[in-house]
């Protein structure tokens, strides 16, 4: 149950409330249905400080802020151009109403094995803006994840934004999620890629990371090995997709099972095969 | 879209669409006190202790109430009474209340429920209807006679077991069907009170107004005439609040009140622990035919999962085994049917009624055949579709009317069907396409033994307008709006001269449930029994004021009568003006025909069996499977009906995409993961139903048809249409990638394992 409800207007303003333990609030969607227990929980809304909305480019880099919504994201042209994998991946994410309440901030602190976002950041090699009272850091996403409903993030901290390096124009960018329906669903299995090949078309760089496949949304390096320095085709997708179904440590549950999340977790990079 | 529409749109839409409408969950008096119920959360076990003085002490708690306190027998049921209000010995299955607590605000109530301390001691608990049948289970009932069997029947023409042995070619199966839940979007809910008068007041989302009476006043004690039922407008009901949910528990608490309002909703997780299920089902059945694909034989015996109460599930597998043959013609028919008490869920009325099970297991047989026999599916089934004037597979000629093979024709002259192979060659990279066409029927109403009746009462007002007292409740289906159109084309008076009173024991006059597709046809018959005396009285009446003295030459137009003699016309409003009230009331009844002569067999069913009327379809599914996940997506969907004349395309259209979206999702979607009696899927984040995104276009074609003794000539149609997509889409899946689907809901992962591993 949400008992006081601060909004702050500034991050000055917001620190001695989360001192004195009240919970961040961003859009909810993640908070309200963990709170609707009879315990009372104070919240402060982050939708009063501007400066955690903001979306922008310089030196190279694009920043999103913790606050921008799914629906904001997905639609803004810097990420429709730049990120391609992560706009995938936030449409494909809970439904209309939960993409234009829900953050990207919020998505990421939830840090759920089945974020939507994750993997696509982890693809694009982002790193996380902590802000807290005593300053800010920087942080890959990578280290920050640390479990189910487990972060790096310290007490009376917060995310400001995320940073990400846009990849080169001509890479391919590839998000796929495995849901048991089209909409409101909880990836049984998701893949995201960014793959950078020279004009010879042998791959350059191949980032590949997973949801729902284990603890946490994660890179697979053998998986990117056996692509780096191949030609994308058959063989050499079959051989990384042998390494992905290796590299994961699914569950079972009421969605899927184990096996099947396993199996379909290759599958999902054969997707990429060039058709004639 | 057909003239009626246009003149008459749902009566029901402007009000709903502005959010005007005041269902019964709307109803929240001031003041008004809160009740809930503490659940077992444990399958089967003897309740050892229930200490409940710390929710006694919980600021805000008016009451506590236990098993002691109901008076009366204590069990709610709609024909068998073995439903406790409140348990005190055992509990039976997971949501089985053991207190409630009457609270000042929910946020008392939340409190005091938890702190509840109620000490089980568990028993053995049996969650498999077959192995509920073995000798030596646990007894969900230690009372009962035949242990935990709850109900058998059997169903039997000409000699199955003779023909079958001749037959050219037999083909066999295990067939299994799952538990479903409802998925109203309204909560079941209602606000009820013990007036100074001494009458128990109730506002309830509920489908049977008149019946609860009995249901309340039998496990309560209570006299059924000081109890008055309202029925609003409801947020969905689909056979889930046919039966008590709250009600018993209401009533009791309302005894308890001290005489203020008391509300209880149940929350969605309640209701997927509490509330009633489809049965599952497990059918195994052999089909025997001639070599040319003439159906000879069926055999075959049915086993459905009572849950621990028995609700309607005797009744609903005499319905399955009814409809057990499909709309074919089989000369030699034999079928057993056994339901299972379990300390699952407890099984009940669903859309459908026991018919959507053996319809998957008829049409999946009829599937192996015509692989068996290489023949093509929608053709064995033209060959062997039941025509007018002949007995279907328990020896009853249904009343004529265009059936399954006109119904078929419809579908396979759309263009999903004639142009699927340039539709499956257009498979995208990594998919593959298929589709499926199967038959489906569904009896209309009650069925001999159980009279299908209501009666209407029709008001003229003062100003001159009209007012219809419907007495089956509109849980969505549109069945209120159609009462208007019906009335407004019978007086010829436009639509907005008539206002709908909601059903209510006080007022309207009694009926039966909203259910068994029998809503519209029985009431709308009683409706035009209650308008052809208004309009006689009009008549008369305004003959007099007209000094005209024939008054069958008087004419009835929008708001007035006229003698096209003299050209001189009265108002209907000035009749209203000058008529006593009692001369402004109209009222009839009606009762649904039976069949005539029926044939000896199914002799255990008492109530309900056979019937006389059905109405036909047939569906179409085309689905695209991916290779790389399995999953599933269907690319159309195509549903034919026959159901007598249409008084409203927009009305039967809906019902069929609405039938047809439930049956996609128990097809594809609603897995309730259940084991030792818990629904591993018991939120809607588990228990998935199809979203907007996961159904295609629903193509609803109507075949020509007439009931002559139907209201307006129609027939009911509201559940025949959730039979088609389970079937289509196994035919579909089979067709695109030779998965043979023998049980519901098909899972991603039967179709990977079935194509095989990624390369
Ligand atoms: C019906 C429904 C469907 C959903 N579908 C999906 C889906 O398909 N895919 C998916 O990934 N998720 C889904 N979700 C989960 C949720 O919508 C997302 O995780 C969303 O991004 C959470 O963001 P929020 O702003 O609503 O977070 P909130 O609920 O406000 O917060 C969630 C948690 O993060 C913390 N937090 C929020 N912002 C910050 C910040 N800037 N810094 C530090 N901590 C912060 C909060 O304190 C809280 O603990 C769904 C949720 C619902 C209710």
């Amino acid at each position: 149950m949400i008992g006081a409800v601060y909004c702050p207007t500034s991050l000055e303003a917001l620190w001695p409330l989360l001192a004195d333990g009240a919970h961040v609030l961003a859009g909810g969607t993640d908070l309200l249905v963990a709170k609707r227990g009879p315990a009372s929980c104070a919240v402060a809304l982050l939708e009063g400080i501007g400066e955690l909305a903001g979306i922008s480019e310089g030196d190279g880099l694009i920043r999103l802020g913790a606050m921008a919504s799914h629906a904001t994201l997905a639609r803004h042209p810097l990420v429709r151009q730049h990120l391609a994998v992560l706009a995938l991946a936030l449409e494909t994410l809970g439904s209309p109403p939960i993409r234009a309440m829900g953050t990207l901030g919020g998505n990421i602190a939830t840090a759920s094995p089945a974020g939507d976002t994750l993997p696509a950041l982890l693809a694009l090699n982002a790193r996380l803006e902590l802000a807290s009272a005593k300053g800010r850091r920087v942080v890959p996403l990578a280290d920050f994840l640390l479990g189910p409903g487990r972060t790096a993030l310290a007490a009376g901290e917060i995310i400001a934004a995320v940073v990400v390096a846009p990849p080169a124009p001509a890479a391919l960018q590839h998000f796929e999620k495995i849901g048991r329906r089209d909409a409101l669903a909880i990836a049984v299995a998701s893949l995201a890629a960014v793959i950078a090949t020279d004009a010879a078309g042998t791959v350059t760089e191949a980032r590949l990371a997973v949801g729902s496949l284990a603890p946490t949304a994660r890179r697979l390096p053998a998986a990117e090995a056996a692509l780096t320095g191949q030609r994308l085709n058959r063989e050499s997708l079959t051989r990384a997709a042998a390494a992905i179904r290796e590299a994961v440590s699914p569950m079972t549950d009421v969605r899927a099972s184990a096996a099947y999340r396993r199996q379909a977790a290759g599958n999902l990079l054969l997707r990429l095969t060039p058709q004639p | 879209m057909t003239g009626p529409d246009a003149v008459f749109p749902r009566a029901d839409a402007l009000a709903k669409a502005v959010g005007a409408e005041r269902y019964s969950a709307d109803v929240t008096p001031p003041g008004c006190l809160w009740a809930g119920v503490r659940r077992a959360g444990v399958a089967h076990a003897l309740i050892t202790g229930l200490d409940v003085a710390a929710a006694r002490a919980t600021p805000g708690v008016v009451a506590v109430l236990t098993r002691r306190d109901v008076p009366g027998t204590n069990r709610q049921g709609i024909v068998h009474k073995d439903q406790p209000v409140l348990c005190g010995e055992r509990v039976r299955h997971r949501g089985d209340p053991v207190a409630l607590v009457l609270a000042e605000s929910r946020e008392a109530l939340a409190l005091a429920l938890s702190r509840i301390d109620a000490a089980f001691s568990p028993l053995p608990g049996v969650f498999e209807p077959a192995a509920a049948l073995d000798r030596d289970a646990p007894y969900v009932h230690p009372e009962h006679p035949d242990g935990n069997l709850l109900a058998y029947g059997l169903v039997e023409k000409g000699d199955a077991p003779t023909a079958l042995a001749d037959c050219a070619v037999t083909v066999s199966g295990e067939y299994h069907t799952p538990m479903q839940d409802h998925v109203f979007l309204e909560l079941p809910n209602g606000t009820a009170r013990l007036t100074p008068a001494g009458v128990l007041d109730m506002v309830v989302s509920t489908q049977a107004p008149f019946r609860d009476r009995f249901e309340i006043a039998h496990a309560l004690g209570l006299n059924p005439w000081t109890i008055r039922v309202r029925a609003p407008y409801l947020g969905g009901g689909f056979g889930g609040k046919d039966g008590a949910t709250v009600q018993c528990l209401l009533a009791l608490a309302a005894l308890n009140a001290g005489g203020r309002w008391v509300k209880m909703v149940w929350d969605r997780e309640e209701t997927f622990l509490a509330g009633y299920k489809r049965h599952a089902a497990v059918m195994r059945v052999t089909l025997g035919a001639d070599a040319d694909g003439t159906l000879r034989a069926l055999t075959g015996s049915l086993l459905f999962d009572a849950g621990p109460y028995a609700h309607l599930s005797g009744e609903i597998m005499a319905l399955a085994l009814e409809h057990a043959g499909g709309p074919y013609r089989i000369p030699h028919t034999r079928l057993e049917g056994s339901c299972a008490y379990t300390n699952n869920p407890v099984g009940g009325a669903f859309r459908g009624f026991g018919v959507l099970q053996s319809s998957f297991a008829i049409e999946r047989l009829m599937d192996a055949l015509a692989t068996r026999l290489g023949r093509d599916p929608a053709g064995l089934r033209l060959q062997n579709a039941l025509g007018r004037g002949e007995p279907n597979a328990i020896g009853v000629t249904p009343e004529p009317g265009a059936g399954a093979a006109e119904c078929l024709t419809a579908v396979l002259a759309h263009p999903a069907w004639t142009e699927r192979a340039a539709w499956k060659r257009q498979a995208p990279p990594f998919t593959r396409r298929g589709v499926g066409v199967t038959c489906m029927q569904n009896a209309m109403g009650y069925g001999r033994g159980l009279p299908d009746a209501a009666a209407a009462k029709l008001e003229l007002t003062k100003q001159g307008t009209f007012r219809i007292y419907n007495s089956v409740p509109d849980m969505g289906q549109g069945n209120a709006s159609a009462f208007v159109t019906m009335a407004a084309q019978a007086l010829h008076q436009s639509p907005e001269a008539f206002a709908l009173i909601q059903p209510d024991t006080r007022h309207c006059l009694p009926a039966g449930s909203s259910s068994a597709s029998r809503t519209t046809f029985t009431f709308g018959n009683a409706l035009l029994g209650a308008c052809r005396a208004m309009e006689a009285k009009l008549r008369a009446r305004a003959a007099l004021a007209l000094l005209c003295d024939d008054p069958a030459r008087l004419i009835l137009s929008p708001g007035l009568v006229t003698d096209p003699a003299t050209g001189a016309a009265v108002p209907l409003a000035r009749l209203g003006a000058l008529l006593p009230r009692d001369d402004r009331l109209c009222v009839d009844q009606f009762v649904m025909a039976v069949v005539e002569n029926p044939p000896d067999t199914g002799r255990q069913f008492k109530l309900g069996f056979p019937h006389r009327f059905y109405s036909h379809g047939a569906c179409l599914c085309a689905v695209e499977v991916d290779e790389l996940t399995g999953r599933v997506r269907l690319g159309r969907c195509v549903v034919s009906v026959a159901c007598g004349r249409v008084l409203s395309l927009e009305g039967v259209t809906q019902q069929v995409q609405g039938a047809a979206a439930q049956g996609i999702g128990l097809a594809l979607f609603e897995d309730p993961a259940l084991e030792n009696g818990c629904m591993g899927a018991g939120d809607l984040s588990r228990y998935l139903i199809p979203t907007a995104l996961d159904l295609p276009d629903i193509d609803c074609l109507i075949v020509a048809d007439d009931e002559p003794t139907g209201p307006l000539g129609l027939r009911g149609m509201g559940e025949v249409g959730i039979h088609g997509p389970g079937p289509a889409i196994a035919q579909a899946l089979f067709d695109a990638a030779g998965l043979h689907v023998t049980r519901l809901p098909v899972t991603p992962e039967d179709l990977l394992s079935a194509l095989g591993g990624p390369e």
